[in-house]
C-alpha cells in the first residue's frame, strides 16, 4: 500500500516538474521559432507550428542594420571591462582577504553596498559629467561605467575564493624572500584560477547584458516605425548565444554569483 | 641590517594599502564623487536643455516631491503594488518548486540548474522582447491560449487595467526560477541529523516541514527575499520594453519615474533628488541584507 502511494506521489512530482520547466522554457523557444519564420508566418494567427524554417532574418540583420557593429562594440566593451575590473578587483580582494587591518571588514561591506545601489542614481551625475567632458558617445565611457557595478562584485566574489585557499603556502613563500606582490601573482592567483575564470565569465555576462547604461549613453534606440519581429527575435537569439554558452561553463558558481556571495 | 629588517616589517604591515588602494581610488572616483555631485545637484534647480546655470533651491526639490507632486505618489503606489504582486508570489512559487525538486532529486543536475538559472541570467532586454511577443494582441501566444480556452482576447500591455499585472507576470516568470534555485541550494546544504532524529521520533511529513525544514531554511529565505526586494526597486528593462511606463502612469514605478525626469524631461536637479530618495530606500534594505549576511554564515550547496 505504502509502495503505491509513494509511486503516485512520485508521478505527481514529476508531472509538476515537467509543467514548471515547460513554463520556463516555452517563451525562449517561441522566440527562437519566431526568429526562423518568414514575416508572413510570424504574423499569422493562430501561430503556425509547422512551417518552412528560414535563416533570412539572421542574414538580413547582419546585412542591413548596424547590428554587426553593435555586437562588435558590445564585445569590445564587455571584454575590456572584464579585464580592467578583474585586475583592480582581484588585487583588492586579495588585500581584503589576507590582511586584517582596522576597518577591513567594514571596507568590504562598504564595497558590497556599492553593488546594491540603484544604477539610476549614479547614471544621472555620470551622464552630466561625461557630457561636459564630451566623451558621452565613446565606448570608453561605457567601460568606465560598467566598473561601478562590476568592480564591487569582483572584489566580493574573489575575496571569498582567496579566503578558501589555505595561507600556509603563501606564508612559506614570504619567508623564502618573495615579495608580497610576487606571492599574489605567482602563488595565490593560480590557486584561485577556477574561481577567477567563473567570476570573469559572470562579469562578462553582466556587461554584455547591461542595457540601461548603453541605452542612455550611446542612445541606441531600437524604435522604428512598427516592429520587425523577424529582426528583433533574431537579434534576441544572437544576444543570448554567448550567455547560454557561458552559463553552462560556470554552473558551479552561479548561486554564489547571483546572490553576490551571500550564499556560500 | 636592522634598518632593512624594520623596512621589511613596515612593508609587510602596510602591503594591504598597495593591494586595496587602486580599487578604492577608482570607486571613489566613479561612484562616490558622482553621488556627491548628484546630492549637490538635488539641492539645485537645473534643466539641462535650457540655457542657464544651476539655481540654488535648498530642499525645495525634496519638499515638492514629498508633499506636492501627485505623480510621485502615483509612482510610489505603483511601486508598492509591483513589489506586493511579484516578490511574495515569486517566493511562494519558488519555495514550492524547490521543495518538489528536492523530493525528486537530492542533487541539482545540470539541465535543471541551467533551466532554472536561465531566465534570471538572460539579457533583460531579450526577456522584454520575448514577453512583448507573447503579449502581442494580434499574433501573441497568450491570446492564442485564451482563444483555446474560449475566452475573449485581452489587450495585455495596452490597457491600463491589465498593463501592470502583465509586467508583473513577466517579472514572475523571470525571477521565480531564481528563487527556486537559491532555496533548493539552501535545502541541499541543510544538516541531515535533525531529519533523521525526526524520523526516529515518528514525525509526520507535515511536522518535519513545519518544525524542521522551514526554520532551518529561514536564513536562506530571508536572503532570497531581501535580494529580490532590493532588485525589484530597480526594475527598468522590462517596463521600458513592454510599456514605457504606460498606459498613463499605470506601470511607472519610482525607478522609471526618476529616469523619465532625467532623460525625458531633463530636470536634472529634480531627478537627482528623486534618485536620492531611491538610494535611501534601497540602502535601508541593503543594510538589513548585509546585517543578515554578517551575523551568520549562510550556506547553500555549491550549486
Amino acid at each position: 500500500m505504502g509502495f503505491t502511494t509513494g509511486k503516485i506521489k512520485k508521478i505527481i512530482f514529476v508531472v509538476v516538474t515537467v509543467i514548471v520547466f515547460s513554463i520556463i522554457l516555452f517563451p525562449p523557444i517561441f522566440l527562437f521559432l519566431t526568429s526562423i519564420k518568414t514575416e508572413l508566418d510570424a504574423l499569422s494567427f493562430p501561430p503556425k507550428w509547422i512551417f518552412i524554417p528560414t535563416v533570412k532574418n539572421y542574414v538580413q540583420i547582419f546585412k542591413t542594420s548596424s547590428f554587426l557593429r553593435y555586437i562588435v562594440n558590445s564585445l569590445i566593451v564587455a571584454s575590456t571591462n572584464t579585464f580592467v575590473s578583474l585586475a583592480l578587483g582581484s588585487l583588492a580582494a586579495y588585500g581584503l582577504a589576507r590582511y586584517k587591518f582596522r576597518g577591513s571588514e567594514n571596507l568590504s561591506f562598504w564595497i558590497l553596498s556599492i553593488r546594491m545601489m540603484p544604477p539610476v542614481a549614479a547614471i544621472i551625475p555620470i551622464y552630466i559629467i561625461m557630457k561636459k567632458l564630451r566623451i558621452l558617445d565613446t565606448p570608453w565611457c561605457l567601460v568606465m561605467i560598467y566598473l561601478t557595478f562590476n568592480l564591487p562584485f569582483i572584489v566580493w566574489m574573489m575575496k571569498g575564493f582567496f579566503e578558501d585557499v589555505p595561507r600556509e603556502i603563501e606564508e612559506s613563500a614570504l619567508i623564502d624572500g618573495c615579495s608580497e606582490f610576487d606571492v599574489f601573482l605567482k602563488i595565490a592567483l593560480p590557486l584561485v584560477a577556477p574561481g577567477l575564470a567563473a567570476t570573469a565569465i559572470l562579469v562578462f555576462i553582466f556587461s554584455w547584458n547591461e542595457f540601461l547604461f548603453a541605452l542612455i549613453l550611446t542612445i541606441l534606440y531600437m524604435k522604428e516605425t512598427g516592429i520587425n519581429w523577424g529582426y528583433m527575435t533574431a537579434g534576441g537569439i544572437l544576444a543570448l548565444i554567448p550567455v547560454v554558452i557561458f552559463t553552462m561553463l560556470i554552473q558551479k558558481h552561479l548561486v554564489k554569483g547571483l546572490t553576490l556571495g551571500a550564499l556560500k | 641590517m636592522g634598518r632593512r629588517k624594520s623596512f621589511q616589517s613596515f612593508k609587510r604591515k602596510y602591503a594591504w594599502v598597495f593591494f586595496i588602494a587602486p580599487a578604492v581610488v577608482v570607486l571613489l572616483g566613479i561612484v562616490i564623487f558622482p553621488l556627491i555631485f548628484s546630492l549637490t545637484l538635488s539641492l539645485h534647480e537645473w534643466n539641462i536643455i535650457r540655457a542657464g546655470g544651476w539655481t540654488w533651491s535648498g530642499l525645495e526639490n525634496y519638499a515638492t516631491i514629498l508633499f506636492l507632486d501627485p505623480y510621485f505618489r502615483t509612482a510610489l503606489k505603483v511601486t508598492f503594488l509591483y513589489l506586493l504582486g511579484t516578490v511574495p508570489l515569486q517566493f511562494a512559487l519558488g519555495l514550492m518548486v524547490a521543495l518538489i525538486l528536492y523530493r525528486i532529486t537530492r542533487k541539482i543536475i545540470g539541465f535543471l540548474r541551467t533551466s532554472l538559472v536561465f531566465p534570471s541570467i538572460m539579457t533583460p532586454i531579450v526577456v522584454g522582447i520575448i514577453w512583448r511577443l507573447m503579449y502581442n494582441p494580434d499574433m501573441g501566444m497568450l491570446n492564442y491560449f485564451l482563444k483555446l480556452l474560449h475566452l475573449p482576447p485581452l489587450n495585455w500591455t495596452g490597457s491600463p487595467l491589465t498593463a501592470l499585472p502583465s509586467v508583473m507576470m513577466a517579472d514572475i516568470w523571470e525571477w521565480t526560477p531564481f528563487m527556486a534555485l537559491i532555496l533548493l541550494a539552501g535545502l541541499q546544504a541543510l544538516p541531515q541529523e535533525p531529519f533523521e532524529a525526526a524520523l526516529v521520533d515518528g514525525a509526520s511529513q507535515a511536522q518535519v516541514l513545519r518544525y524542521i525544514t522551514l526554520p532551518l531554511l529561514s536564513p536562506v529565505m530571508i536572503v532570497a527575499i531581501l535580494i529580490r526586494l532590493m532588485d525589484s526597486f530597480k526594475t527598468f528593462d522590462l517596463i521600458f520594453v513592454l510599456t514605457e511606463g504606460g498606459p498613463g502612469m499605470s506601470t511607472e514605478i519610482l525607478n522609471y519615474y526618476t529616469y523619465k525626469y532625467g532623460f525625458k524631461f531633463f530636470h536634472m536637479g529634480y531627478a537627482s533628488a528623486l534618485s536620492w530618495l531611491l538610494v535611501v530606500i534601497v540602502t535601508v534594505i541593503a543594510m538589513i541584507l548585509i546585517k543578515t549576511i554578517r551575523s551568520r554564515g549562510i550556506y547553500a550547496a555549491g550549486g
